[in-house]
């Protein structure tokens, strides 16, 4: 069931166009990823379903209501974890998620009870007594988390909500969103790091320069290169003429090394071993490894834009 | 339910923050303290250089007077063709209105001190409380007789010149006294030499050797001197109490540091958004309105604060009467409103460019400006009196100016004027705002 869908969204600042004709939609139950490099308009797209700004064209529909029309549609059903620490940190970590509570319609016993909950899922539930100011950086991502999820949303998006934290911290995040898409959660989740995405998204968008370069799962984006996969080859000394040699096989489509390794990108999938193994095995080089690298996001953007997803 | 989370919220972030509580109720306390101590001595400073201006109340009917003046001669015995000198003085040398009004008021130097304007009881009491004149002096009943009297005869009748005054405008007030009593002394020294003279001429057997006695005469003025029979009294309007130094500065000071809530609160809308909690309200459903009327509500509760604050301190500490609780009570309300809507303008305004420049602006030079010319360094009645005018646009100035009215026990019709001027500086930086608002459009996030 389709949740929440994207039309030929637009959104330009002055002559930059942040966000540039996308289109894809996001269903119940599943985590969404939107991933791409910096500046490639995720935060840009999030803030427009977030009802933060106005597109300059194209739609957003939430259950098939346009949010521009009734925000509220999308709003009392949506918790948003900003990119930064959206809290106050001279307050204490309850007396955030209490206002933030409240600015949600929940009081009382209800509001206990669920500051009691989110603190409990993010992992702060003796913390919430200490000012966010002397909570560490993983803490206030997890209570800027945890403020996001008081009113029990239909859907959450995340933005980059892992930046700058310690590994023990991330994990515990990634943890959590694993956990909440598993109580029936609907996530959308933006990031930069591959493997993030890698890990928690049912289906991903690739975004780069405002657009969608590619959509789907991640079998499907890495079927993109399917006949890319990459086999390094590890020796003690590497074999004179050896790099020739293996240039002549059919499947193989490029041929590189790098001190005493030989990487082979291979045209389709099938690894064409014996052909190799029968190159190597007559030359007098020993040879320590051979490593078969399966295809990445980061190799499909590599492969899509010419360049890495850190660049 | 979420405007007052707002509140409740942004109170626990103003009052958590040490040094905001310093500067907003800590500094007017320590500050009313400093200088009302300080300046206890010659507090009631007004302007010496302006002109004072007075209404003169005639009480005497000068042709009463004359006639009454003939009828006494008259009866004294041994006076040839009586009539006819007391006429001929009276409209010459001897005319103690002339002398008063030309020769004395119309002076050259006492016109640099003093405007006078003539005018009946009622009507000098209306200018008095309507602040149009400093002073008022009664010239009483009989006084052209008296004083005439006094000259011509060796009678001493008491001549009781009163100076009603402002309170508020106590130096005023004593420099026309300090200039009515140079002018009875001076008059009170002619007839005590007049009066010794004669006494002395006449025990010498009415010869006019008396001169030769001349340190006796001397002896005898000094001695009648101490029972001179014109004398001034100052009298206060009916009612009013003048203020110490303790009751002005505890009103000025608190007057001015409610300018600091609105300048706390100018800073606080582009402090959400820098912090992404202004977003964050949004996504949630909040509308624009209700964060609005989150940070107005926020500074009006904190000036209310510093204004309950100051004056239990001043009320309790030292020992400070601010007057009818009502009244007070009213002026309180209007002034948080005015500083809540100047803070949410000026957040509205800081909001809109993007930087703190605006609130800094307010912080620094447009505070102080209202301070200085709001009267909450200086009494305001020694500026210029343009600067007087300006008083009455400023928040501060119009909540200063009411504070000071009921402190003194004015009523409430004399101060409605002033509480009307807060209530529309509050409406009509609440319209700014909104407008301003309206102009933005949704918030930039990305």
């Amino acid at each position: 069931m389709t949740l929440l869908k994207v039309e030929n969204l637009k959104k330009s600042f002055k002559d930059v166009n942040a966000v540039n004709d996308i289109t894809f939609q996001v269903n119940k139950g599943e985590i969404f990823g939107l991933l791409g490099p910096n500046g490639a308009g995720k935060s840009t797209t999030i803030s427009i379903i977030s009802t933060l700004l106005n597109p300059t064209k194209g739609k957003v529909f939430y259950r098939g209501e346009d949010i521009f029309k009734n925000p509220k549609a999308i709003q009392e059903k949506m918790g948003v974890v900003p990119q930064e620490i959206a809290l106050y940190p001279t307050l204490k970590g309850y007396e955030n998620l209490k206002f933030w509570g409240n600015l949600y319609g929940l009081k009382g016993n209800n509001l206990k009870k669920r500051i009691d909950e989110v603190a409990d899922i993010v992992g702060l539930k003796d913390k919430l007594k200490t000012k966010v100011e002397n909570y560490s950086g993983g803490m206030k991502r997890r209570l800027n988390i945890a403020a996001a999820l008081l009113h029990e949303p239909e859907i959450l998006i995340m933005d980059e909500p892992t930046v700058g934290i310690d590994p023990q911290s991330r994990n515990h995040i990634l943890d959590t969103v694993l956990e909440l898409n598993k109580k029936g959660m609907t996530i959308i989740y933006t990031s930069h790091y591959m493997e993030e995405v890698e890990l928690l998204c049912t289906r991903i968008s690739i975004m780069d320069k405002g657009q969608v370069i590619a959509l789907g799962t991640k079998d499907e984006l890495v079927n993109i290169i399917k006949g890319h996969k990459k086999i390094e080859l590890t020796f003690d000394n590497i074999p004179p003429n050896l790099l020739d040699k293996l240039k002549i096989i059919e499947e193989v489509e490029e041929v590189d090394s790098k001190d005493n390794i030989i990487i082979l990108t291979m045209k389709n999938g099938d690894m064409a071993f014996k052909d190799i193994l029968d190159k190597v095995m007559g030359t007098e080089s020993s040879i320590l490894s051979i490593d078969i690298k399966k295809p990445s996001l980061e190799a499909v953007f590599l492969h899509l834009t010419g360049r890495a997803l850190r660049d | 339910m979420r405007i007052l989370s707002m509140i409740i919220k942004d109170l626990k972030v103003i009052l958590s923050d040490k040094k905001a509580l310093g500067t907003i109720l800590l500094m007017p306390v320590i500050l009313t303290s400093i200088l009302s101590a300080a300046l206890q001595g010659n507090f009631g400073g007004e302007d010496f250089t302006r002109t004072v201006d007075i209404a003169i109340v005639k009480e005497y009917d000068k042709e009463k007077d004359k006639e009454k003046l003939k009828d006494t001669m008259r009866d004294m015995s041994n006076m040839v063709d009586l009539e006819m000198d007391i006429e001929n003085m009276l409209d010459d040398n001897l005319d103690m209105e002339k002398i008063f009004f030309d020769e004395f008021l119309g002076n050259e130097d006492i016109k640099k001190f003093i405007d006078y304007k003539l005018t009946d009881r009622e009507k000098a009491i209306s200018l008095l409380k309507d602040g149009e004149v400093d002073s008022i002096v009664i010239l009483p009943d009989n006084f052209l007789y008296d004083m005439n009297v006094n000259f011509l005869t060796t009678y001493r009748n008491e001549i009781d010149i009163k100076v009603v005054g402002d309170p508020d405008k106590s130096i005023s007030t004593q420099i026309i006294e300090s200039i009515m009593m140079g002018f009875t002394e001076n008059l009170s020294s002619m007839i005590i030499g007049k009066n010794v003279f004669i006494e002395k001429a006449l025990e010498e057997g009415g010869s006019f050797d008396v001169f030769n006695n001349l340190d006796t005469v001397i002896e005898n003025i000094s001695e009648e001197l101490e029972e001179s029979r014109v004398v001034v009294k100052n009298i206060t309007i009916e009612g009013k109490k003048p203020i110490s130094s303790f009751g002005y500065y505890s009103i000025a000071m608190t007057t001015m540091f409610i300018l600091f809530s609105a300048g706390l609160g100018g800073r606080a809308l582009l402090e959400e958004k820098d912090n992404t909690t202004y977003q964050r309200m949004i996504v949630s459903g909040t509308s624009k309105a209700d964060i609005i009327a989150g940070k107005f509500f926020t500074i009006f509760s904190l000036a209310l604060i510093q204004i309950t604050t100051m004056i239990t301190f001043s009320t309790f500490v030292l020992g400070v009467d601010w007057g009818n609780i009502i009244n007070v009570v009213a002026i309180s309300l209007l002034a948080c409103f005015a500083v809540s809507g100047l803070g949410i303008l000026i957040s509205s305004l800081t909001f809109k460019s993007g930087n703190y420049k605006m609130a800094n602006v307010f912080e620094t030079v447009i505070i102080q400006g209202m301070a200085l010319v709001g009267g909450s360094f200086f009494p305001v009645e020694i500026m210029p009196s343009f600067v007087q005018k300006l008083s009455l646009l400023s928040v501060n100035g119009l909540a200063l100016k009411s504070f000071h009215k009921v402190m003194m026990g004015y009523e409430f019709k004399l101060i409605w004027k002033y509480l009307l001027s807060l209530f529309g500086i509050g409406v009509l930086c609440i319209a700014i705002t909104l407008y301003v608002l309206k102009e933005r459009g949704r918030v930039k996030n990305a």
